[in-house]
């Protein structure tokens, strides 16, 4: 045995050895039944010195433990590992769940968007526009987003969704003109003229259906 | 270093079916288990009882160790409910809970005779105290203050070089050192004849 041997030993003893170094000496410590004896009376010095009562060289109880623990099952088999290799398995299969649960949500969100995106589209749109010039306060140069003021601006109208095609709307009117008053059918078309007038002003075959019609 | 890495390190290797590591670390905590048992039991030879019971159930339970506290204050809670379990299953039996209470001296030395089995195994312990404190009284200051820095106060390396006023490599190798010191005189004694006579007993 030799001499760096001893100290890695005394070291150990007392918990101030390198990890790596502990582990390698560990793996000697178990089969060398010399390395332990010393390891034993160092227990017995330290006993000593602390004034512990009982303090034997050779214990019988460091004996009777060993023999009874000779006659137990070893832990490597059936212990430690194996439950290791259990928790890790509950842990995978618990985040394969997460993983596939979340990959479902995401498909089922596309496939929502695809299917509806006149619905959907708009309401995103809105989300997506905070108004920094009500919504934000200046500090020291920066800008930081206050969330209780922030508001959302209305679309143009030009991007608003047309639940009836102006073009139809204005073959209904011409239509009804036919069997209406020229008084009535003058009040309804200045009144659809008002209510649209962007859409009126660009159809062109609004226009030709009036002419038409007078 | 610290954190119970060398306990720790032991401790895997008895969880990977390495009997031999569990051996190591009875030797290093079964003065300091038998030395906590005994505040609850006086009688020497059933602490050591209640101890290898401790040990035991520690050797079963030890898959289930992770190594979130220390190992030895794992061991230590071990030996504290086996010990109250052995008390109050002690208690159940009063034949024998009467017989060694009449007084606490004639107590302690029935325990003591148990304990060492032989006047033999008596003489040793007192033989080994003579021969550690004889072996530190001998030692040069700097080692003795060392170990007992170390032994005594539980001082870490660190702070014992503080302390001292040095390295922590010198201190490591003043410890080791006294330790070989107290070692060789130990050795003696045990290839003298004492040792064997108690191992044999």
């Amino acid at each position: 045995m030799n001499e760096e041997l001893e100290s890695q030993l005394s070291a150990m003893f007392d918990d101030e050895l390198s990890a790596a170094e502990c582990e390698l000496l560990a793996r000697r410590l178990s089969r060398d039944e010399q390395l332990k004896a010393r390891w034993g009376r160092y227990a017995v010095i330290g006993a000593t010195i602390r004034a512990e009562r009982g303090v034997r060289l050779h214990a019988a109880l460091a004996r009777k433990v060993n023999t009874a623990i000779l006659a137990e099952p070893a832990l490597g088999v059936s212990g430690a590992p194996q439950r290791a290799l259990r928790s890790g398995l509950r842990w995978r299969q618990a985040v394969a769940g997460l993983a596939v649960a979340a990959g479902v949500a995401a498909v089922s969100v596309f496939w929502l968007r695809a299917e509806a995106p006149l619905a959907v589209a708009p309401l995103t749109a809105q989300l997506a526009l905070p108004v920094q010039a009500f919504g934000t306060t200046q500090t020291a140069g920066t800008t930081v987003p206050a969330r209780a003021d922030s508001y959302v601006l209305p679309r143009a109208p030009a991007s608003r969704p047309v639940v009836v095609p102006v073009t139809e709307l204005a073959n209904y009117v011409v239509a009804h003109s036919m069997v209406s008053s020229p008084v009535a059918r003058r009040n309804l078309l200045s009144a659809f003229m008002t209510s649209d007038p962007g859409a009126a002003g660009t159809e062109e075959p609004l226009e030709v259906a009036t002419s038409n019609a007078q | 270093m610290g954190a119970d890495v060398s306990d720790l390190s032991l401790v895997r290797r008895v969880q990977r079916g390495d009997k031999g590591a569990f051996d190591a670390l009875v030797l290093k905590y079964q003065h300091k288990l038998v030395k906590l048992v005994m505040r609850y039991v006086r009688n020497p030879a059933e602490a050591e009882d209640i101890a290898q019971e401790a040990f035991i159930k520690a050797y079963r339970a030890l898959p289930q160790f992770r190594g979130d506290s220390a190992f030895y204050t794992w061991l230590y809670r071990i030996a504290i409910n086996t010990a109250k379990n052995a008390v109050v299953s002690r208690d159940r039996s009063p034949i024998e809970y009467n017989l060694d209470r009449s007084s606490d001296e004639s107590y302690d030395m029935q325990g003591r005779m148990k304990d060492s089995e032989t006047p033999e195994g008596l003489v040793l312990t007192d033989e080994i105290r003579s021969i550690v404190n004889g072996a530190i009284d001998a030692l040069p200051e700097d080692l003795r203050t060392a170990i007992v820095l170390r032994e005594l106060e539980g001082l870490s390396y660190e702070e014992i070089a503080a302390t001292m006023d040095c390295p922590v490599g010198t201190v490591r190798s003043r410890i080791f050192r006294a330790r070989e010191a107290i070692d060789l005189r130990l050795r003696e004694v045990f290839e003298g004849g004492l040792g064997r006579a108690e191992e044999l007993g």
